[in-house]
Parts: C-alpha cells; sequence; structure tokens
C-alpha cells in the first residue's frame, strides 16, 4: 500500500522507486524477509534474558539462531550479487539453497520459499505454468502490505517452533504467587496475571494454539468443501441438487451458534472446537468451489480430456480442480483470520479451548476481568489477535490481487 | 402466460385451453408432474380410464404401422445395415482394432435399428403434421376432456387443488415465491432434524448435570421420564418438530419456565440490537464505499480501506472490552452495561456489532461499484450527457447495489448470531446469551429452540430478499419467465 503511495506522489520518488525496482528480484525481496524474520525471533527470543531464569535449551538455542541469522545475511549478499533477473543462476547456488531448506527447521519458512524459488531458477523450468507461477510470485512479493502479514504469520509461525527451546513452558503455566499482578517490565515485559504468570510468554505460546486452530479449522473445510462443490458442480442436475440442498440446511445456521449447539453437545475442548468451525465453513468453500468448477468445466481443455477417454475423476482432479483452486486460496487466506477470531471469541465465552492451556482468547477472558486495575492484561492479547488476524487479511488480498486481478 | 401465447389452435373455451396447456407443461417437469398426479389423483384417473380405453384405436399407430411398412419395402433397413457395417469396419481399421466379425456384426445391426426406428419416428410425425392431427397422449386426453364444460364443472371440486397448483405454475412471480418459500420451508426442517440431531448424539447427561452428583439412578430415569428423554430417537424428532412448528417445545431441562416463551421475551432485543446496527453500518458504510470507488488509489480510498480491514480483524469482545475501559471506566460517559430504560447504554452494543458488518460492507460496496463503473452502459449514460452525479447515483449505485443487498441478507445471520459474544460482553440478556448459558447442562430444548429459531428468522429474511430482487431486478424477471 506504501509502494502505490508512492507511486502516485511527484516524479522523484516514482524514480528513486523504479531504480530499487530494478534490483529487486523475487528471491531479493525473499532473502531480506528471511533475514528479518530471523533476527525478530532472535530479538524476542533475547528478552528472556531479563528473566530470574532460562530454560536449559535456551543457550544453544539462541547460538544456533545465530549462527542461522549469519548465514542468512551470507544468502541475502550471495542473492544480491548473482541473482538477476531474467537470467539462470549458476549451479553452485544449488548448495546454498539446499542449506537454506534445512534452516526452514526453526519455522522461518521464508528460508524455505527462497530455497525452492532458487532451485526452480537453476533447473531453469521454462513450461507456461512455471512462467504464471513466477508472475504471481512477482506481484505478491511487490506487495508491501502483503508481504507484512505474510512476515508477522512467519514469524509467528517460527517463534512458534522456536519457544520449544528458547522460552521456559512453566513461565506461561505454573502460579508464581510473589509476582501476581505486576505491571510490565523488563523480567515481564507485558506484565504478570493474577496467578504470576508471564503475559508475554503466555501470549507466545498462545501464538502456537491459535495458528493451528486457524490453520486446520480451514484446512478441513476447504478439502471438504472443495470435494463437495466440485462433485455436484461436475455432475450437475441431482447430484448437485442434493448436495447442495443439504449444504443449504447448514448455511442456514450461522457459524458460531452451530458451534455453540456442536460443543453444547460434545464438550468444549480443541478438537471439538475446530470440528465445530469446520463444519460450519464447509457450504461456503462448497459454493465457491462449485461455481468455479461450473466455468472451469465448460473450457475446451476438458472436452479434449473427455475426448481422450479420460476417467470422470481423472478429469476432476487433474484438471478441473487445479484450475479452479484460485479462489479457493483467496478465500481461505480471508477466512483464517476469521476463524482465528471465531476460535478466541468461542474460548472468551468458555466454549473454546480448555481453560488451562494458554490460548488468546483464554488469556483475555482472565484479563477482563481486571479491566479496571489491569487493563493491559486484556489489551495486549486482543491487539495480537488483531496483529494476526490483519496479516492474513493483508495476505489474502494480496493474493487476490496476484492470482486473479479481475476480482479487486 | 407465456404458454398462453404459444397455444395451438383448439376449440372450446379459452379457460379449459389454458389448463390444458398448463397441464401439458407440468407433466414434463419431473417434480411437478409428481404433485399434479398426486393432488388431482381422482381426476387424473378418470383421465386415465379414458386414455386407455381410446388409445387403441388412435390413428398414430396406424400411421406408424403403414409408415414402417413404407420403408422396409423401400429397403431402408438394409441400406442402414450396409451403411453402419462399413463404418465401423473403417473405424477399427483406423484404431488397428481387431474385432470378429460376428461381433461386428452384431454391432452393425444394434445401431442400424436404433436409426431406423428414430427415421420411423420422424417420418410418422411428420406425417401426423401434414395431416394436421395429432398423437393421443395422456395430456392430449386431458385437454379432450377439459374442453367439454360438464368435465371442467364436475371437476372442479375432486380437482381442486390440483386447478390451484396449475394457477401457481401459470404465473412466473407466484411459481417462483412459491418455489423460494418451499424450500425454505425444506431448509427449516432441515435445520431442525440436523440441530436435535447433534444435541441427541451428545454423550453428557443433563439429568446428572442439573441433579447434580449425588443423585440416585431412579431421580435420573424420573427425569429422563418427564422430558421424555427415554424415547427412541424418532419419537423425541416428531415432538420437538411438532413443538418448533406449534411454538411449544415444552419446559427447559433447568428453571422451569417455558422455551418458547423465554425465547420470545429475549428474541426482540437481539433482533433489535442487531437492526439498529445494521441500519447504522449500511448507513456508513455505503457511501463509504462509494467514496472509495470513485476516488479509487486516493488517500481517501487507501484510509477507508484500512480502516475497514482493521475493522474486519478486531474480534468484537474485545473491542466492547476497550469500549467499556475507555467510555465507561476511565470517561464516564457511557453506561457499561445494557440497560433497556437507557438509551445511551445501547449505543456501544450497536457499535460493536456492526463494525464487522460496516467493513465487508464498504469492501463489497467499492468493488461492486468499481466492477459496475466499466460497463458498457455507464459509458452511455456519460454519452447521453448526464451529469456525474446523476451517472453515478442512478445508474452506477443502483446496480452496484444488487451484490451488496446479497451480502448484507447473508451477514445479518451472522450477526444474528454472532450477537452472543456481543451480548456476553455487555451483560445484555438476548437471545444470544441465553443459548450460551443453556450450554453447560446442555439444556436440549432451549439450545434447540434458540438455534432454531434463529435459523428460521435468517431463512425467511433471506426470502423476503430473494423475493424483493425478482420484482425489482430486470434480470432476474426474465430468466424467472424463461423457465
Amino acid at each position: 500500500m506504501i509502494q502505490t503511495n508512492l507511486k502516485t506522489s511527484g516524479g522523484y520518488s516514482k524514480a528513486a522507486l523504479q531504480r530499487v525496482k530494478r534490483h529487486r528480484t523475487t528471491e531479493y525481496t525473499l532473502a531480506v524477509h528471511t533475514l528479518l524474520t530471523g533476527l525478530l525471533v532472535l530479538a524476542v527470543s533475547a528478552l528472556n534474558l531479563f528473566k530470574p531464569y532460562v530454560s536449559d535449551t535456551f543457550l544453544p538455542a539462541m547460538s544456533v539462531l545465530l549462527v542461522i541469522s549469519l548465514f542468512h545475511a551470507i544468502a541475502l549478499l550471495l542473492v544480491l550479487k548473482f541473482v538477476r533477473r531474467n537470467k539462470r543462476i549458476a549451479p553452485r547456488m544449488a548448495a546454498i539453497a539446499g542449506l537454506l531448506i534445512l534452516t526452514s527447521a526453526t519455522g522461518n519458512l521464508f528460508a524455505l520459499l527462497l530455497g525452492i524459488q532458487l532451485l526452480r531458477r537453476i533447473r531453469g523450468q521454462e513450461n507456461p505454468t512455471s512462467a504464471k507461477w513466477e508472475d504471481i510470485w512477482e506481484s505478491l512479493t511487490r506487495n508491501v502490505a502483503a508481504m507484512t502479514g505474510l512476515s508477522f504469520i512467519i514469524f509467528l509461525f517460527s517463534i512458534s517452533v522456536c519457544s520449544l527451546f528458547t522460552f521456559d513452558y512453566s513461565m506461561a503455566t505454573e502460579n508464581n504467587y510473589s509476582a501476581i499482578l505486576q505491571h510490565p517490565s523488563l523480567a515481564y515485559p507485558l506484565g504478570t496475571d493474577n496467578f504470576g504468570r508471564c503475559l508475554f510468554s503466555r501470549i507466545i505460546f498462545g501464538a502456537r494454539t491459535s495458528l493451528i486452530v486457524g490453520l486446520i479449522s480451514t484446512a478441513i473445510p476447504v478439502v471438504v468443501g472443495g470435494i463437495l462443490g466440485a462433485v455436484s458442480g461436475y455432475y450437475g442436475r441431482r447430484t448437485d441438487n442434493i448436495i447442495m440442498r443439504l449444504l443449504d440446511i447448514l448455511y442456514a445456521i450461522p457459524g458460531i451458534l452451530l458451534a455453540i449447539a456442536i460443543i453444547a453437545a460434545f464438550g468444549a475442548n480443541t478438537v471439538n472446537l475446530i470440528l465445530a468451525l469446520s463444519i460450519g465453513s464447509i457450504p461456503t468453500y462448497a459454493r465457491t468451489m462449485r461455481a468455479n468448477v461450473l466455468l472451469v468445466s465448460t473450457y475446451e481443455y476438458v472436452d479434449a480430456a473427455r475426448a481422450f477417454g479420460s476417467g470422470d475423476a481423472k478429469i476432476i482432479f487433474k484438471h478441473i480442480v487445479p484450475n479452479s483452486l484460485a479462489p479457493m486460496i483467496v478465500k481461505a487466506t480471508l477466512t483464517i483470520g476469521a476463524a482465528v477470531i471465531s476460535t478466541s471469541s468461542l474460548s472468551f465465552l468458555g466454549l473454546g479451548v480448555e481453560p488451562h492451556i494458554p490460548e488468546w482468547g483464554n488469556i483475555l477472558k482472565l484479563g477482563s476481568t481486571y479491566l479496571e486495575t489491569n487493563s493491559y492484561l486484556a489489551i495486549y492479547p486482543g491487539l495480537a489477535i488483531i496483529a494476526l488476524v490483519l496479516s492474513f487479511n493483508f495476505l489474502g488480498d494480496g493474493l487476490r490481487d496476484a492470482l486473479d486481478p479481475k476480482l479487486s | 402466460m407465456g404458454a398462453a401465447r404459444i397455444a395451438k389452435p383448439s376449440h372450446g373455451s379459452n379457460l379449459s385451453c389454458y389448463i390444458s396447456d398448463v397441464y401439458a407443461k407440468m407433466l414434463l417437469n419431473p417434480s411437478y408432474k409428481y404433485w399434479l398426479l398426486v393432488l388431482g389423483a381422482p381426476v387424473n384417473l378418470i383421465v386415465l380410464l379414458y386414455y386407455g380405453l381410446h388409445r387403441k384405436n388412435d390413428i398414430y399407430h396406424a400411421l406408424m404401422n403403414e409408415t414402417r411398412s413404407e420403408l422396409l419395402e423401400a429397403g431402408y433397413l438394409t441400406q442402414l445395415l450396409e451403411e453402419t457395417q462399413e463404418q465401423l469396419l473403417r473405424k477399427q481399421q483406423f484404431f488397428k482394432q481387431h474385432v470378429s466379425a460376428e461381433r461386428t456384426e452384431r454391432q452393425a445391426k444394434h445401431i442400424a435399428e436404433a436409426k431406423f426406428k428414430e427415421t420411423l419416428f420422424e417420418e410418422t410425425n411428420r406425417k401426423l403434421q401434414s395431416g394436421g392431427q395429432q398423437r393421443l397422449s395422456y395430456a392430449a386426453t386431458f385437454a379432450k376432456l377439459i374442453e367439454n364444460p360438464v368435465f371442467l364443472l364436475l371437476s372442479i371440486l375432486p380437482g381442486l387443488l390440483m386447478y390451484l397448483l396449475i394457477g401457481l405454475y401459470s404465473n412466473p412471480y407466484v411459481k417462483y415465491v412459491f418455489e423460494r418459500l418451499i424450500m425454505s420451508l425444506f431448509v427449516i426442517l432441515g435445520v431442525s432434524v440436523l440441530v436435535f440431531t447433534i444435541l441427541y448424539l451428545s454423550p453428557m447427561n443433563p439429568a446428572a448435570n442439573i441433579l447434580g452428583e449425588t443423585a440416585t439412578e431412579e431421580q435420573i430415569a424420573n427425569f429422563n421420564r418427564i422430558y421424555g428423554l427415554d424415547q427412541s430417537y424418532l419419537s423425541q424428532l416428531w415432538s420437538n418438530i411438532k413443538g418448533i412448528a406449534s411454538f411449544d417445545l415444552g419446559k427447559s431441562f433447568s428453571g422451569n419456565e417455558q422455551v418458547t416463551a423465554t425465547i420470545a421475551r429475549k428474541f426482540p432485543i437481539t433482533f433489535t440490537l442487531t437492526v439498529i446496527s445494521l441500519l447504522l453500518s449500511m448507513l456508513i458504510a455505503i457511501p463509504v464505499g462509494i467514496i472509495s470507488a470513485t476516488r479509487r488509489n486516493s488517500l481517501w480510498d487507501y484510509t477507508f480501506m484500512f480502516i475497514a480491514l482493521i475493522g474486519l480483524s478486531i474480534p468484537s469482545f474485545w473491542q466492547g472490552l476497550i469500549f467499556i475501559l475507555n467510555f465507561s471506566i476511565k470517561l464516564h460517559w457511557l453506561p457499561a452495561t445494557y440497560n433497556p430504560q437507557d438509551w445511551l447504554s445501547i449505543i456501544m452494543p450497536t457499535i460493536v456489532l456492526g463494525t464487522g458488518l460496516s467493513a465487508s460492507v464498504a469492501r463489497m460496496t467499492r468493488s461492486s461499484t468499481l466492477e459496475v463503473i466499466h460497463e458498457d452502459y455507464i459509458l452511455t449514460a456519460k454519452a447521453k450527457g448526464l451529469s456525474k452525479r446523476q451517472v453515478l447515483l442512478r445508474h452506477a449505485v443502483r446496480n452496484a447495489m444488487i451484490p451488496i443487498i446479497t451480502v448484507i441478507g447473508l451477514q445479518f445471520g451472522g450477526m444474528l448470531g454472532g450477537s452472543a459474544v456481543t451480548e456476553k460482553v455487555f451483560n445484555i440478556s438476548g437471545l444470544g446469551s441465553y443459548i450460551v448459558d443453556k450450554q453447560f447442562i446442555p439444556d436440549i430444548p432451549s439450545i434447540m429452540g434458540g438455534v432454531v429459531y434463529t435459523a428460521i428468522t435468517i431463512s425467511l429474511i433471506n426470502v423476503i430478499i430473494d423475493i424483493l430482487y425478482a420484482f425489482l431486478d430486470p434480470r432476474i424477471r426474465t430468466r424467472m419467465k424463461q423457465y
């Protein structure tokens, strides 16, 4: 967004931007984000130094992270020097790419993306789908808002992985009556709650739950709804009628109420929460997929596949589904945010994740009782939720612009 | 309507001709055919009897036999057979298939016979038409009988339902509304079955939860007997569906109150809250979306869309808490909890509830207006010399509103459900917080009633929106007439 703002405001900045842009390959953007995300994880983990004690694995984990970040800096320099637009990359870079993919074990998915991108460029694929893929990547990496969103999501993912080693879980879950309701300080960057638990650690550990629940409860309806929608759009007539009418029933119940009913029946825990949220959003995905499949089925290549004697299953999954995925991906990204909000809302009502697990909704629920005296207990977890949801929305908007310029 | 225009020349009164035309059309529609035959069973039986008696001496069969012998005499079948055989051989040659001669012959014979039948059928029909005659079909029988005023008069009473259905079918508007209503009835029934089944499958034991851990087995069995929980799935389901239809779901498990009476007391609160915030958010969001679309890529556009994106990302309970913290606790401007007597107390809940909707409506308005602005008719309107304002308001926005209203209709449902969270934050005793309170037991009739009546409201609102569309949008109107 900032970038486009600049574009409209004056010729000078436009020229300057163009100069930067010429050097800015997709690989460069990814390398910068890899390094920045790694450093951010390192910095946030380093806040633990002010704590009275750290976990046993803190020092080795931090040194490993430091080494990895150094390597990422080197990779960035190499990319800047050797990777040029429209030129093949020397096969020597394959070693760097391999190492980058290895370092993505820290949860830094930018490293994985960069590694794969480098390998693809080294292999020099030139088929048309790859070119299209390249375009999508390029327009996504140029979108500052989308990349910021993606950075925050990957940062949260990475810190969720790294916190296994660098954070002490007992800080977030075990009561410490000597430090009850303390205001933010260096040892407790966001203060402590009524049981003396460090709010900062709790939010970091809560990221894991929120991300996992959000992703799974989006993935399940995407797959189920996608299959139902594809079948119903491809076969049409009676199949279509039966599937869509049954899904209409699900569609008539508001998602939150259906989730409440399911949780009322089967009890409040994480698995039921995921199922409850998933079932409610199946019809939306089925409708999106059906509309796409109806459109794609009329294309010539589907007729061609049929003339070659391909079976229905093969036509659906090899020709139709891959070509109708784009709107599904956009929709899924935009609704992960909604799933995160629903998760925390249900936890806030006491219907979601079990209360002893540090999840953002749970933390907020606890904090809301101290609204008058210790309002930070309610403010910070809420900010975390907003940041995550906003990131998914930014990413979703960026993906929509990149995948289908018509949709924007 | 359409049927009358293409009516074939026929004698008898206009009405009977009209009825028989619609009747014939309905027979072609599989779902209506079934209802038509069932609803008008007495009349249809007589028609069937008449049809069976007169079918044998129908001219069609004689004509068909005649044509068949003519074609056979001309050697048409053998000619077809030879042609097909040759085609098959060539095809096998091309694909390098090896098929036994016997099988090829059988295949050829099969295909040739099918082709012969087709030709025979076409030829017979051609002859019939050239002779100005009609094949005696079931529908034609009906038409012939109904031409007789005596039959028409006699059949009115036994076939009243059928004639009503015919009248319904003949008017596309009425038919559309009728079909839409039937569909939502089906959805409501489905919702009731689904919600009941979910609650029935529950492993929870409400009796133990209400009576406490010390309850004896006898007490639990007694509780289950009173609330009918010991009955079979189907009988419980039936009584629940009956209860929903007759607005009598019995007493709730805890609190000893009539479920529907409680819902009737709580529902208006939720509904009022939702409607006010719906109106408020439309009032804000639609102008914002239009401004963003007309000044695309301007600072206004970016600011508005950024705010909208934040609005989409704020969890409503957190927003509520922050509002309470700032406006009630710190500034003492507004009361923190809802109180029906104090109109100031409804401000914060409506804003919180409406934020998400405003955000999505603003985004939708923007993209929908942008899409419309590039249409040809906007260019035409500009070319006509209309002012910018007129083009925008009369042509662009009017057309852009169509998808927006759909989104509002759909979001309204989400708001009715989502109000549960807002109600909890502001301590409003509406339907949403009622359902949440009852789910811990779980109080099956209360949850069932709350969820199902909310779903019914949403379905009805969507029906109304759909029907309004049908009358307002000329495109839908023409499509309606076509099918």
